[in-house]
């Protein structure tokens, strides 16, 4: 026998019955905790050994509440709330519709309470370090045989006696199991070994995932709408008879919203008047226009200050200075059109009208920035 | 096989409403691990390779043809306006089905203490998951672009908008994968202590380290078996009602819609019990094969086979009656929509498919009245077959037939399904075979600890066991 902590004396008995006749008197005459091991549940056993009622049921049925609520929230926030959308002639909330799904959440929550909270925080598993699993006792339990441990739990034990006990009662052979030697999963070793697995899985993996995607080419992943019969701008077709895909318009014809800007200086675009009235409506395409495309540069109050300016060294334009605000619309109207210095051309992003309420909402954020007494509403 | 007894005293009466003995012979617990467990993981003769070879090249064929229709787009099937759905969604709720007679078993009855469930178990707790396997592929196919269907999950994305949860086929989804994975939990519980059986039984390094794996350490210890117990018997308590709402929750996807013919208060029950009379067809036809191949007729013994029967034989007469009462909901609702749809299923363009599942779920079934039907391989394996057949009509009669002629007379069509419909339907029975056929050579097809549990002389109570 080693010098090795001795964790139990486990007699091995032949039959349930034997061992269920054994635990009282042996629990008389030793003190020290009793374990059983059965290959399977034996009727009675638990109820001898003093174990209390499980409380998987307690945890299941808070577990099951707390499915079935979060299931119900989550179905009443998203459906008739963050995304309220009626489908079939349904009110937004309408709960018995998400019945069906709750039941099922609740299942899932308390099933794996039930199964998960039973094995890893009931039993302690998985345990591969546990003394029994290196005894030679373990493979007759979990073929046909009953043992039942006395433990000693860090305190000492008469092995002696308590092996004479066990013979006594009925034990067919007792064994002496001890306490496993330290160390092995936290050696650095170990740790070395482990992340050197890992990593060489995680490289092969990518490396396959790698080649399987370039030599079979069939699922192309994530390419969504891109990937559609259509003509690019530029690209060729064999349709029209000049092989582009591109085509001119109508000869002598313009589109609407597309007539042609011919104004080359700004001072000769001082001329043109704003087309559009200041209606709420106009000034809110206008804010929306400024917000999309100025703001970035320029600064959400016009202002000319904004985190990018400092990124990037440019100096926009204070829109809401004096020299600015004194210009007449067309002149703004032109710059939006043509650029000015640094800033480049904005008509392709925004159209006539757009350009236009621009200059509206230019106006407003002048005034906002040089508000006067007068301008406070009584 | 003895016939009946024919004796009338009040004694023998009594004598023969006692439950028989689960096990045929002489059997003690070790004897029980000798027989289950020493052949997991041994080669397999050669039958298994023929027919694992079978199976495996017809789940080949399976594969090859969904390759063919991902990347052609599901236009190579059969299916068009208006039979939008046909041979996939058949096939989903035909496997769905399949699979409800495994936890039916494994639960419901576990709840009844009907202790001959023991022996069939695991067997059919394991068919479920793999029908249910079989059952997922086909929405997921069907949707054309299988990569994108975690678009079923509600999760935050940057569309900003949520799966709507007031659709019947989202309900689908919540239940089916909810249903795998709870049958995955309850049969992985119930397998660890085998695990651990077979851990410290094998001697060959590689699967004593697998096995040590996956029985988690599981050392028999009283305690544990003393929370397990109540854990295994709450799990069966929930998988009770989930499979009652899995198959109820599939026929919504029928029954909430306006389609004649799909639009009935009856459909969950009638699906329900479909479901439990296929699988149970199912698992009678695997439990002859594999009570015969792989010699197991003392633990899967006659009563067995005969107590399935039985359930098969209910099962069939409810069949009979929710098929009544479709004729006569169409008779007395006086609906001329629901009216044509009946009449279509019987004396229509698909009155065969209609004939044929009456037949077969009704009619022959009804030859299990006989004992010596219910007793004979020959009369239940006829039975089963029919059964499995009548019910994938049942299915393609809800389906095609009642949406081949629709509300629009201009948009009737006669549906065809293709070579490839048929193939992957080949391919779903393959997949179906060859992983049942895999488990059959790499678990315990038993559960062992359960069975111990019910041997003669193994509780304390039964004085003077088999081990005195």
């Amino acid at each position: 026998m080693s010098d090795r902590k001795i964790f139990s004396v486990v007699g091995i008995f032949d039959s349930a019955q034997h061992l269920m006749n054994a635990i009282p008197d042996i629990r008389k005459r030793v003190n020290a905790p009793l374990e059983a091991y059965t290959p399977y549940p034996v009727e009675g056993l638990d109820k001898l050994l003093g174990h209390r009622k499980s409380p998987v049921g307690g945890m299941v049925l808070v577990m099951g509440i707390i499915g079935a609520l979060s299931a119900l929230g989550f179905e009443l926030w998203t459906s008739g709330r963050d995304y309220p959308q009626v489908t079939a002639g349904k009110p937004l909330f309408s709960w018995e519709a998400f019945v069906p799904i709750m039941f099922e959440v609740t299942v899932l929550f308390a099933a794996f309470t039930a199964g998960l909270g039973m094995l890893l925080l009931l039993n302690r598993l998985p345990m591969f370090r546990h003394p029994m699993l290196r005894s030679s006792s373990l493979p007759l339990v979990t073929r046909d045989r009953f043992a039942l441990a006395v433990e000693a739990r860090g305190a000492e034990i008469d092995v002696e006696k308590i092996t004479r006990l066990l013979q006594e009662f009925g034990a067919k052979s007792v064994e002496v199991v001890e306490e496993p030697a330290p160390a092995g999963v936290a050696s650095p070793k170990f740790f070395l070994r482990t992340l050197t697995a890992i990593g060489i899985v995680c490289i092969l993996a990518g490396f396959i995932t790698y080649w399987t995607m370039k030599l079979f080419p069939i699922v192309k992943p994530m390419v969504h709408m891109l990937d559609q019969p259509r003509l690019n701008p530029q690209s060729p077709s064999r349709y029209f008879s000049d092989g582009s895909g591109m085509r001119m318009p109508v000869s002598g014809t313009v589109a609407r919203g597309s007539v042609p800007y011919t104004i080359r200086n700004q001072e000769l675009a001082g001329d043109l008047v704003n087309p559009l009235y200041r209606t709420e409506t106009v000034l809110r395409q206008g804010r929306q226009a400024y917000m999309n495309n100025c703001s970035v540069c320029h600064g959400v109050l016009g202002d000319g200050k904004t985190s990018l300016t400092k990124a990037y060294g440019a100096k926009p334009a204070n829109l809401v200075s004096q020299s600015i605000a004194g210009l007449p619309d067309g002149k703004l109207y032109h710059v939006i059109v043509a650029g000015k210095n640094a800033m480049a051309s904005y008509s392709a992003e925004l159209g006539e009208d757009e350009r236009w309420a621009t200059v509206h909402y230019l106006r407003v954020l002048q005034r906002a920035a040089n508000a006067r007494d007068e301008d406070i509403p009584k | 096989m003895k016939s009946g007894s024919t004796l009338t005293t009040a004694e023998s009466t009594l004598q023969l409403l006692k439950p028989p003995s689960v096990v045929t012979g002489h059997l003690t617990i070790g004897g029980l691990d000798d027989q289950v467990l020493t052949p997991v993981g041994t080669k397999p003769p050669l039958a298994w390779f023929v027919a694992f070879s079978v199976t495996l090249s017809a789940t080949l064929i399976g594969i090859a043809l969904i390759a063919y229709t991902i990347a052609t787009g599901i236009g190579v099937w059969g299916n068009n306006v208006p039979v939008a759905w046909a041979f996939d969604i058949i096939n989903f709720v035909f496997w769905v089905g399949i699979g409800h007679a495994g936890t039916l078993i494994s639960a419901i009855l576990l709840l009844f203490r009907a202790r001959w469930r023991n022996a069939i178990s695991r067997f059919s707790e394991a068919m479920t998951i793999f029908a249910v396997i079989c059952a997922t592929l086909f929405p997921l196919i069907h949707v054309g672009r299988p990569w994108l269907a975690f678009w079923l999950a509600p999760y935050p994305n940057q569309r900003a908008i949520w799966p709507n949860f007031r659709s019947p086929l989202l309900w689908d989804v919540f239940a089916v994968n909810t249903y795998f994975l709870v049958s995955l939990l309850f049969w992985y519980i119930g397998l660890i202590p085998d695990l651990a059986s077979l851990r410290d039984r094998t001697t060959n390094r590689v699967k004593k380290a697998v096995y040590t794996v996956l029985a988690l350490g599981w050392r028999g210890a009283s305690l544990h078996w003393h929370h397990y117990e109540r854990a295994y018997l709450i799990i069966a308590g929930l998988a009770t009602g989930l499979v009652l709402s899995v198959h109820s929750v599939v026929s919504f996807d029928f029954a909430v819609s306006l389609v004649p013919g799909w639009h009935m208060t009856i459909f969950p029950p009638y699906f329900v019990t479909g479901a439990i009379f296929a699988g149970f067809a199912m698992v009678v036809m695997a439990m002859v094969v594999v009570r015969k191949t792989m010699r197991l007729e003392n633990l899967i013994t006659d009563y067995h086979l005969e107590v399935m029967n039985k359930v098969i034989l209910t099962c069939s007469c409810l069949m009979g009656y929710a098929y009544l009462l479709e004729g006569f909901t169409a008779w007395y609702s006086m609906n001329p929509y629901i009216h044509h749809t009946f009449m279509q299923y019987i004396t229509g363009s698909y009155w065969w498919a209609g004939w044929l599942t009456i037949t077969c779920n009704v009619l022959i079934p009804q030859l299990l009245w006989l004992r010596p039907i219910r007793r004979s391989y020959s009369g239940m394996i006829l039975v089963a077959v029919a059964v499995t057949v009548g019910m994938w009509f049942e299915r393609f009669v809800i389906i095609v037939s009642s949406l081949h002629q629709d509300f629009l007379p201009s948009s009737w069509q006669i549906y065809k399904p293709t070579f490839v419909d048929y193939g992957i339907l080949l391919g779903s029975f393959g997949l179906f075979f060859t992983l049942v056929l895999l488990f059959a050579r790499v678990l315990p097809v038993i559960a062992t600890s359960e069975m111990k549990m019910v041997l003669p002389g193994s509780q304390p109570a039964h004085k003077g066991g088999r081990h005195e």
